[in-house]
């Protein structure tokens, strides 16, 4: 999963370091366009449901952050 | 009262004061009062609307927190919005469209109403913020409010409530609750914060004004040249008088030990037209960007778009029409924000489209940068982005001051094809009613700032840089400070400084 999650985030902004950034929200390397990119991808090649609730800095700052959303979303199927 | 004017710092020093010496755990309620007693001194009547608003939005927090029905909590949230809204919708926006209506029936006998209606102090910012606060609470991000009084507070605090930041419960509300004890170096911030927030407005925005209000007024007897400078000094006037208000309300509240959300970064720092937007109103951004651009492009008719237009239009292109498309809705939610008027639908329009055009003509422009081998990070480019996008600001802002559409038109037509040089050197600028010291004290003004602005931007942190310095200079600067806006303030009418231009929105 992590693998897939890292070929979006080179596809979609090739030149940031995903493995090494923490704050990709706060620092505003990425932004609400980027966001919405990247949820509709997530989406699509997790089959999950990303919503507006769920777009908070805390779930989007990390690689591993967003692993962890997109793990809780799948669970709760 | 003006937040100008000696009975505001007067009423900031009473309540500092009694803040500071009454148990720590009632100082929210010395905020609390001075908040109302502040809002009831524009007027008696306004009190109505920030009151329903506030009693609008506790309830539905506070019934939001007891449903676990998703269709029942729609019903709550929705009708939370639509009261709040509705609220400022009819307000703001009923006479222009029942005069448009009678407009168009002329003759037949029907008419609507028109009414005198005033538009109370802020109240777009603290819809703003109530709103803000019930979707949250709809979407589980925090618990709801369980006390009113308190969340009054956090509707109501006195410095914001004239034209922002807006702020998130979940970061203010806290910090109106706990207790603050005086701490020497946040109020020394805090003033000069205030100082500097003071001199944007006093010396440079109200100064710029009094050359806009000649032009603007009479527009149609200036040639192109006044009026781009006319333009150029409003440039210079909305950014002194709205990010020097919210510096004066920041310095209050720092005073109080707390830390309200920066509202400018720099704006004409901007290489491009998004960019500017994301450093200027940076709370009202944000506010669209969480609840209305999120919501809008996470929506299913723009998923089931999203997913026509990939088919139709294979690659990046598809991908970004329904992102530029919920961006240009903001844009023109913003522009009809600002005010019931053809201009500021133009004003919408014409950022929306330049915005989203951008979106998806950037990746097409990126490769023709490649192509002429310019380095589209290198400082030359970067400079001729940040001269490009304060020409298209500059051109915007003849929307949002000219006196009307039409208005704003003729003057951009002046400015293109009667452009005049010789105006500006055959002595009309004196007629604009600013002397050459004016003018002076308006450029060492604007220089200063984008000096600071350009020492932020290379990160440097100017006010601890200061510090450093010896206590003499600092001494010294505060004291110039002080003196530049005793005697150089614009004042009118006996010592009242003119209001700031937000508050009306």
């Amino acid at each position: 999963m992590e693998e897939k999650l890292l070929k979006i985030l080179k596809e979609l902004r090739p030149e940031v370091d995903f493995t090494r950034e923490t704050r990709l929200i706060d620092e505003d390397i990425l932004d609400s366009f980027d966001i919405i990119a990247l949820v509709g991808e997530l989406n699509d090649t997790f089959d999950i449901q990303i919503g507006p609730e769920h777009l908070l800095p805390e779930n989007f700052n990390t690689l591993s952050c967003i692993l962890d959303l997109v793990r809780k979303l799948q669970a709760e199927g | 009262m003006p937040v100008a004017t000696f009975s505001f710092l007067l009423f900031i020093s009473a309540t500092l004061l009694v803040y500071f010496t009454v148990p720590r755990r009632s100082q929210w309620i010395v905020l609390l009062v001075a908040s109302y007693v502040f809002y009831a001194s524009a007027g008696v009547k306004q009190l109505l609307f920030l009151v329903l608003t506030t009693i609008i939005s506790f309830s539905a927090g506070f019934l939001l927190a007891g449903v676990k029905n998703k269709n029942k909590k729609k019903f709550i949230l929705a009708s939370a919005l639509v009261l709040d809204f509705g609220l400022l919708v009819f307000l703001k926006y009923y006479n222009f469209a029942a005069s448009g209506i009678n407009a168009l029936l002329a003759g037949t006998g029907f008419a609507l109403p028109v009414f005198k209606l005033l538009l109370p102090l802020g109240i777009s910012f603290y819809i703003f913020q109530s709103a803000g606060y019930v979707i949250d609470v709809y979407r589980g991000k925090y618990p709801p409010e369980r006390n009113i009084a308190r969340f009054a507070l956090f509707v109501s605090f006195f410095p914001q409530i004239i034209q922002g930041p807006i702020s998130r419960y979940d970061r203010l509300a806290p910090q109106l609750s706990a207790s603050h004890e005086p701490d020497f170096d946040r109020l020394k911030y805090g003033i000069q914060l205030m100082l500097w927030g003071y001199l944007k407005k006093i010396i440079i925005a109200d100064r710029a004004a009094v050359l806009v209000n000649t032009v603007f007024a009479d527009y149609m007897n200036y040639p192109g040249s006044i009026a781009a400078l006319a333009v150029l000094f409003y440039c210079i006037q909305i950014y002194c008088d709205f990010s020097g208000g919210i510096d004066i309300i920041r310095g209050i509240a720092q005073m109080m030990g707390i830390d309200m959300v920066e509202n400018f970064r720099r704006p004409y720092f901007a290489t491009s037209l998004a960019d500017f937007w994301r450093r200027w109103h940076i709370s009202l951004g944000g506010w669209m960007r969480d609840y209305l651009f999120f919501p809008l492009s996470l929506s299913r008719p723009f998923y089931r778009l999203g997913k026509r237009t990939r088919r139709l239009f294979p690659g990046k292109l598809g991908k970004i029409i329904p992102t530029s498309l919920a961006s240009f809705i903001v844009f023109f939610v913003i522009g009809i924000w600002h005010g019931a008027s053809f201009k500021y639908m133009a004003f919408g329009l014409y950022n929306g489209n330049i915005i989203s055009f951008s979106i998806i003509a950037a990746p097409y422009f990126t490769a023709f940068l490649e192509k002429i081998r310019i380095d589209p990070q290198g400082l030359p480019w970067r400079i001729v982005q940040i001269i490009s996008t304060n020409f298209i600001v500059f051109i915007g802002r003849y929307f949002t001051r000219g006196p009307s559409l039409m208005a704003a038109l003729r003057m951009l037509k002046r400015t293109v094809f009667s452009f005049n040089m010789q105006a500006l050197r055959d002595g009309t600028f004196r007629t604009l009613g600013l002397s050459g010291f004016d003018l002076f004290l308006i450029v060492a003004g604007c220089f200063i700032i984008f000096l600071v602005g350009f020492y932020q931007e290379a990160g440097v942190e100017v006010r601890k840089a200061l510090e450093r310095k010896n206590w003499l200079v600092q001494w010294a600067l505060v004291m110039a400070a002080l003196a530049v806006l005793v005697f150089f303030g614009i004042y009118r009418e006996g010592y009242i400084a003119s209001e700031f231009i937000y508050q009306q929105y």
